[in-house]
């Protein structure tokens, strides 16, 4: 992990606030893995004050990085408005990523909206490996404008399952509806006898909808989290998240991809701390 | 990040004495990082020179491990940020155990700001830190909320204050600071209630409590509502109360605290009564941010012809 000034190479619009940065300076993120983030910051002075925090969409030799944004408040603004040349402050890689793509197991990357990156890069690692089979991408967002870099996806050779909730492109729906009928069909098609494995980056009710349907179906399942933090090193301890063995695990060091069984979802504790002293 | 500012180094460049003392304590440069900060040391361990720094004050250390508060428990505002996070630390046995020896190789002063939630709690927790072989000295949190006294914070009664603070020196034997609380009407008063009783030192300030609401929920922004207020924000009320503890002639050494982001804010600080300076929010933002600090100091006492950094100290002109 190193702090260093990478400069904008490229920042190319996709629409609806989407953008990709292409990054060139970033030697020390060469080997960072899906699922892994960087945190983020143009000379803003002092405000807004905190850097912000980005998983990576891809990297590449000679020291290229690609990070997706959406803008949905003033930092992402400002950095949509970057020009190439522009100085950007960067640090990573931070975190835990992903698991690896293993052969025997199949792999459901499940997408939602700008949390497709991390996801985006497993595909790409898998393609690269030779298990581009072993594995598809549900992809999901509330309609055709918020599902970008399709054919980027498609080129990676992993088989492509398009949802939006109004039906503007791909199956009409949630991605966790498309999630559940991708289950089905595998566990039809093999007699239950492949070995599925969900990983997952998106928003949040959406993250734990496909945590509870890999609980009832006995998948494994990794997902990826996103908090407010401040400085992405596990100093802050802003970005706490409540845990099952210890009240809280950081999505700094520890995420942001957990294992699904091991990360609680608050809203849904029937007794806010039960079992859970930091939560009283 | 900003380009560091190198002018005027090099061999030829004229030598500035960087070392203060400090409430008993002797430190290589004026720059220190801010308790909550800067974790537990190891956490910045290839970011920056940690021999470089004057000093770090750890996390704030109570006597047994705390889990913190729930989420969300941080939320930006203006030129600032809020943190409600609620003490989360690893409690003084696993402090000792597992954090301390780290720090004992960072060639740096440590300073283990600590805390209680009772008066008892404060004392147990000072005289275990305080018997520590690599701790050089002890900076009191305050600002907690005194759960006997229907949960006011210690720092904002000098009565009560001067009482905690007499009961701790009792134990502690090592320099023994104090992180004064904004959240006040009269920080001099709480200042010379620290004077009076024995502290060697006085960190100013902790963080202003404050609110964000999130319009479009009606929700406030961090769980616990109210939060502390850090970043280049608070810097006004930060020099305002270093300068008001100077001029009123408290007779303890000043760490000032508030918003510090480069090196023309540390000596503003030094200028309003800080004889030492904590880098705290722009460590989130930059993690060599004390490093830099440090460097653009030197650069501005070169650049005025500085020779000793303590000339710094107290050297507002006002008239």
């Amino acid at each position: 992990m190193r702090y260093f000034d990478a400069r904008v190479i490229e920042n190319r619009s996709l629409g609806a606030g989407y953008y990709v940065l292409r990054l060139g300076g970033c030697e020390s993120l060469e080997r960072s893995e899906p699922g892994q983030f960087v945190m983020v910051r143009g000379d803003w002075e002092r405000d807004p004050l905190l850097p912000r925090a980005f998983s990576l969409l891809g990297v590449a030799p000679g020291g290229r990085a690609d990070v997706l944004a959406k803008t949905v408040g003033r930092g992402t603004a400002l950095l949509e408005r970057t020009i190439p040349g522009a100085r950007l402050s960067v640090l990573g890689p931070l975190g835990k990523g992903f698991p690896s793509p293993a052969r025997g197991v199949t792999d459901l990357l499940v997408a939602g909206g700008v949390g497709m990156p991390p996801l985006f890069m497993q595909a790409d690692r898998a393609s690269r490996a030779g298990l581009a089979a072993q594995c598809e991408m549900l992809y999901g967002g509330r309609s055709s404008r918020d599902i970008v870099l399709v054919a980027e996806m498609r080129s990676l050779g992993v088989p492509l399952f398009l949802a939006t909730e109004d039906g503007s492109l791909g199956r009409r729906g949630r991605v966790t509806a498309t999630l559940e009928a991708r289950i089905d069909e595998h566990r039809r098609a093999a007699g239950g006898a492949t070995r599925l494995r969900i990983l997952a980056c998106g928003p949040k009710a959406m993250l734990w909808a496909v945590g509870r349907i890999a609980r009832e179906r006995s998948i494994e399942c990794h997902l990826s989290l996103e908090e407010q933090m401040a400085c992405g090193i596990g100093v802050c301890l802003g970005c706490a998240v409540p845990a099952r063995s210890r009240p809280f695990r950081y999505v700094c060091k520890e995420g942001p991809v957990f294992d699904a069984s091991e990360v609680l979802d608050v809203a849904q504790l029937v007794t806010p701390g039960a079992g859970n002293p930091a939560l009283k | 990040m900003t380009p560091l500012d190198l002018s005027l180094t090099g061999p030829d460049a004229p030598p500035v004495n960087l070392a203060v003392d400090c409430g008993g304590i002797g430190f290589r440069n004026p720059v220190l990082t801010a308790s909550g900060t800067f974790g537990y040391g190891r956490e910045f361990e290839g970011l920056l020179d940690l021999h470089a720094l004057g000093g770090l004050v750890t996390k704030g250390i109570s006597p047994e491990p705390r889990f913190g508060n729930p989420t969300p428990r941080i939320a930006e505002t203006a030129s600032g940020m809020l943190n409600s996070i609620g003490l989360e630390n690893v409690g003084v046995e696993d402090f000792e155990r597992g954090k301390l020896p780290f720090l004992r190789t960072c060639g740096s002063k440590v300073i283990v700001n600590f805390f209680g939630r009772t008066f008892d709690e404060y004392v147990e927790c000072g005289e275990r830190l305080g018997r520590l072989d690599g701790v050089d000295g002890l900076e009191m949190n305050v600002s907690c909320p005194n759960i006997k006294a229907g949960g006011i914070e210690f720092g904002t009664d000098p009565r009560v204050l001067g009482e905690l603070v007499k009961a701790c020196r009792a134990v502690v034997r090592k320099a023994l600071w104090v992180k004064l609380t904004p959240n006040t009407s009269d920080i001099v008063s709480l200042a010379r209630a620290c004077a009076e009783n024995g502290a060697d030192a006085l960190a100013i300030i902790n963080t202003i409590t404050g609110m964000a609401i999130d319009a479009h929920t009606r929700r406030p922004k961090i769980a616990t509502v109210f939060g502390g207020l850090s970043g280049p924000a608070i810097k006004p009320i930060a020099l305002r109360m270093v300068y008001q503890v100077r001029r009123a002639g408290i007779p303890l050494p000043i760490s000032g605290i508030g918003g510090i982001q480069n090196g023309t804010d540390a000596v503003e600080f030094m200028l309003a009564g800080a004889t030492t300076v904590q880098v705290g929010t722009q460590s989130f933002i930059d993690p060599a941010a004390a490093e830099r600090v440090l460097a653009e100091i030197v650069s501005y006492c070169r650049r005025h012809g500085v020779s000793d950094v303590r000339e710094l100290v107290g050297g507002l002109r006002t008239s």
